[in-house]
């Protein structure tokens, strides 16, 4: 395949090569944003952004050297190959690096990554898409007093790579994703909640969803309260679950992580780390998955890796470094925030295997304890305790909701929580970090006042 | 009165052409944007450089050196802003993209609700923060030295140190700034940063500790005697943190130390201040400005003309020139943070808090360098009035809500409080509260006094902070716990 990124690509690897580099590897994005954005249930703004850049990966010996640029003119090229070697040549050698990855076997390309609709959408119905979310948001809000913050975020990419052992990739990618954050302010209550959606495909989003669930669920959360603390069940909602595993746990597995000693679990492969009922895989081919790519930020092919099967912990994942250091299969997971970065480890499409029941089914079996709807924490990643805010959640006792929560943190140990996990439910969804459905642990601390 | 080193610097500013340059790229992209119908435009053209050596084990993990360089165009017309960035610095790029700015702007107008101006004070400037030794009169040699340096003090310092982690960071940058309304400023940063997080093991107990340095100024900030002994700062308190137990969560007074003080202050309250949340409606202090917020003996400031801080500016990305901002004085909310877009829509003039992390993003109302004044009370005091509470030290992270007004932030560590006295060490303690309920509970302010550097993140933009103020004591707050 020619391609003009490719070309370039090519072209830096050979210059760093005659430069002195004993292998080099050149990671070139270049990538369009157009965004728009609502305030105070109004458009308000709309932004474009075009970034196009080379990162330079150079190895001499065992010492490893990086440099990028926001650009890709030859005569900048030329300056970060040239930088990349002289901070290759001042580093200390890595003993445990042993090469670059190389094409092994055939690369699967999953379908749906490109979407032609997203690509050339006008700013005309990109600005449609916002006014219908805020519509829908309105007509649910009614009467109350509210203000609405709304967003549309459009982005199309390109990633080449390109090293000195005959990786040559370049894939195209698009996605969209769409918000709608109402405020509502009655008398001396005011609350807050959102709703998002976020797809590879244009037909996926249904703004009339987003915004219309966005106000059911900030009517919800009028009136919260504090509780009586103590031990009690917790029912994550796919958003809580998506925070606390997608973050949580798929940190705990990242082989670098763990090799370093900096995560909560270790010398923990083949072992049952978890409940029987939690199934976890990372699938870097999903069809039209938010994180699905044919290759990974090496270059490398991408894969499917059970990650939990019953709860015994079947693999870490891996980019090239932490695969020859272990002597395992690389299993596709580098990643990089684009032309800017080394690769370092993270999940492709981190799915949480869904079984049987949804968040009300869970609700209404409950008879005295919380749901987690959302929260922005996540665990010390070397100890495991977590101690979480309930962002968003509710109080519940003999089957029903009694009132939303404020100012109540759970606290538990993640070893802990993965095992005390009681239910996993069907009602799965996407969210930028992984894939899950609402989950049920059976007992942590809940304080609140 | 400039120091020699300072009067040569800025005396050599003004030989490069490519300056000049910056000016004019500058001027064609305001000049296209208003002969395309917007009627404000401004520039923002930044160059910079920036290095980060890491260290763990012994073993470089990650060289990495960095040019960012380009341009951010705003277009403004009756309430609706545009914005695009572009790195091509030539005279057509620049246009071509005010072109496609103010192009956006003008789509975007009619679907506006309501209609401002933009207008705000001009300034004409030049301020290049002095340094002594400049990052790039240092080898990379000489820099990965020290790296190593640290990352073997803390490696040697105890057997139980199972693995390191040294970073060092810096970034220098310069920045030209103009505007519509005549405004031309140009400025230069330069800030270094040294970490050291190691990771301990004694049994089936792992933790980690973080420690870092960050202030203005060039290499000499390394050479200080805290930055070159940080490696053992930080596996002393690594070595603490394996006695120390989880927390048992509850309802307790605390005592917060200077550090998770400014943490508070920057979570609960300073973000809740930023001004663009009055237009959004989004914060829940929208009906607070002039009213009761917290005891009269309650002070907040946030300042980024201190001499030397991380958070610290002389101008802001809109090129306002950067003012002292008293939030809440004596308990009443008495000032907010401002861009040229918020102080106009508001009615009052920009006291110079629009920050952007870069070119690619547009400049939004940020902190500097936030905390709350010191009261009468020895921090000693403060501890031995305490029953039974807990000691809050240091922290991890925090985040908050505005517009619901929550907000939470975790402890590094704790020490239990029994009958007075510091006793147990506790690891990974959370407070979770009500922003405007916590201030209420500050009952007593030391008067000690300490900043801490940080980075804070909102709208994807991460931006360099400092936060802090003396120990201060909360009544009956969540703790949470395992």
């Amino acid at each position: 395949m020619t391609d003009a990124l490719l070309d370039i690509g090519a072209h830096a690897v050979k210059l760093a090569e005659k430069m002195g580099a004993d292998q080099a590897e050149a990671y070139i994005g270049h990538g369009r944003l157009f965004e728009i954005e609502a305030e105070n249930s109004s458009i308000k703004s709309a932004s474009e952004r075009h970034d196009t850049g080379i990162g330079i990966r150079t190895i001499v010996g065992k010492k490893i050297g990086f440099a990028y640029v926001t650009t890709v003119d030859p005569s900048d090229i030329e300056t970060v190959v040239s930088d990349s070697l002289a901070l290759a040549r001042s580093s200390i050698e890595d003993p445990d690096f042993v090469t670059l990855p190389s094409i092994e076997g055939s690369y699967q390309h999953p379908p749906d990554l490109f979407d032609s609709r997203i690509n050339k959408i006008s700013s005309e119905d990109t600005a449609d898409l916002i006014i219908r979310t805020i519509e829908a948001t309105k007509e649910k809000l009614g009467k109350h007093k509210y203000a609405i913050d709304a967003g549309v975020s459009i982005a199309s990419s390109k990633v080449a790579i390109v090293n000195s052992l005959g990786i040559s990739e370049v894939e195209s990618r698009t996605s969209i994703s769409i918000y709608s954050y109402p405020i509502i302010k009655d008398n001396d209550d005011q609350t807050a909640s959102h709703e998002y959606q976020i797809s590879r495909s244009l037909s996926d989003i249904d703004p009339e969803y987003v915004g219309s669930h966005a106000a059911e669920l900030t009517i919800g959360f009028l009136g919260s309260k504090i509780i009586e603390g103590g031990e009690m069940p917790v029912i994550f909602a796919p958003l809580g679950a998506s925070s606390i595993i997608g973050r949580g746990f798929s940190g705990a597995v990242d082989a670098d992580e763990v090799q370093m000693g900096r995560s909560y679990i270790s010398d923990a492969l083949g072992r049952q780390i978890a409940s029987e009922t939690l199934d976890i895989i990372d699938d870097g081919l999903l069809p039209g998955g938010i994180g699905s790519r044919s290759f990974d930020a090496e270059g490398y092919k991408s894969q499917r890796t059970p990650v939990l099967e019953s709860g015994i912990l079947k693999s870490l994942l891996h980019n090239s470094y932490t695969a020859n250091k272990d002597e395992v299969p690389n299993t596709g997971n580098a990643s990089r925030p684009s032309y800017s970065g080394l690769p370092s480890i993270s999940t492709t499409n981190f799915m949480v295997i869904p079984d049987k029941g949804t968040l009300e089914d869970f609700i209404s079996e409950m008879e005295h304890g919380v749901v987690c709807r959302n929260t922005g924490d996540q665990p010390n990643m070397t100890t495991g305790d977590l101690s979480a805010m309930i962002m968003e959640g509710y109080y519940v006792k003999h089957g029903e909701i009694q009132h939303p929560l404020k100012n109540t943190l759970i606290g538990i140990n993640m070893l802990d929580l993965l095992k005390r996990v009681t239910q996993v439910g069907s009602d799965s969804r996407r969210t930028f970090t992984m894939i899950t459905p609402s989950i049920v642990i059976d007992h942590a601390t809940v304080t609140s006042g | 009165m400039y120091k020699p080193y300072e009067l040569k610097q800025l005396s050599m500013l003004r030989i490069p052409a490519k300056e000049i340059l910056m000016e004019d790229l500058a001027q064609i992209a305001i000049d296209t944007a208003l002969k395309n119908g917007a009627s404000f435009a401004d520039v923002r053209i930044e160059n910079a450089r920036s290095t980060i050596l890491e260290i763990n084990d012994g073993v470089t993990k990650a060289a990495v050196s960095s040019k960012l360089k380009g341009a951010g165009i705003r277009a403004f017309k009756d309430g609706a802003w545009a914005f695009a960035q572009t790195t091509d610095l030539t005279p057509t790029g620049m246009r071509s993209t005010a072109e496609s700015t103010a192009k956006m702007a003008l789509a975007t107008k009619d679907k506006v609700a309501e209609r401002f101006e933009i207008d705000g004070p001009v300034a004409h400037g030049r301020y290049a923060y002095s340094v002594n030794k400049k990052f790039s009169s240092i080898s990379i040699d000489e820099k990965m030295a020290l790296v190593r340096q640290i990352d073997d003090q803390a490696r040697n310092f105890d057997p139980r140190i199972v693995t390191t982690r040294s970073v060092y960071a810096e970034t220098w940058t310069e920045l030209y700034v103009a505007n519509s309304l005549g405004t031309s400023v140009y400025t230069e940063n330069s800030i270094p940063r040294i970490i050291s997080a190691p990771t301990a093991k004694d049994g089936t107990n792992r933790q980690q500790s973080f420690k870092s340095i960050s202030v203005r100024g060039g290499y000499e900030v390394m050479e200080r005697e805290d930055s070159q002994n940080l490696g053992t700062s930080a596996a002393e308190l690594v070595i603490e943190l394996l006695s120390s137990v989880p927390a048992k969560g509850g309802i307790y007074d605390v005592v917060l130390d200077p550090i998770l003080n400014g943490v508070m202050i920057h979570e609960a309250f300073g973000h809740a201040t930023e001004a663009d949340n009055w237009p959004a409606h989004s914060t829940i202090l929208e009906d607070k400005v002039g009213e009761k917020v917290g005891p009269e003996y309650l002070s907040i400031v946030d300042d980024p003309t201190l001499v030397g801080k991380r958070g610290s500016y002389e101008y802001d990305w809109e090129g306002t020139r950067a003012k002292k901002r008293h939030l809440v004085k004596d308990g009443v909310l008495t000032d907010l943070l401002h861009s040229l877009e918020t102080a106009s829509r508001l009615g009052m003039e920009s006291n110079g808090a629009a920050r952007s992390e870069s070119f690619m993003d547009e400049p939004i109302p940020r902190m500097s360098n936030t905390f709350m004044k010191p009261g009468d009370y020895d921090a000693d005091e403060l501890i031995h009035s305490i029953k039974s509470g807990i000691l809050l030290c240091s922290f991890t992270y925090g985040y908050t809500q505005a517009a619901k007004g929550q907000f939470m932030f975790q402890a590094n560590h704790g020490y239990a409080i029994e009958n007075g006295e510091k006793t147990q060490m506790v690891r990974d303690v959370s407070l979770a509260g009500n922003i405007l309920e916590i201030l209420s509970k500050v009952d007593a302010i030391g008067n000690d006094f300490e900043l801490e550097a940080g980075s804070c993140g909102k709208s994807g933009q991460m931006v360099p902070t400092m936060s802090g103020g003396p120990h201060a004591r909360i009544r009956q707050v969540p703790v949470g716990g395992m």
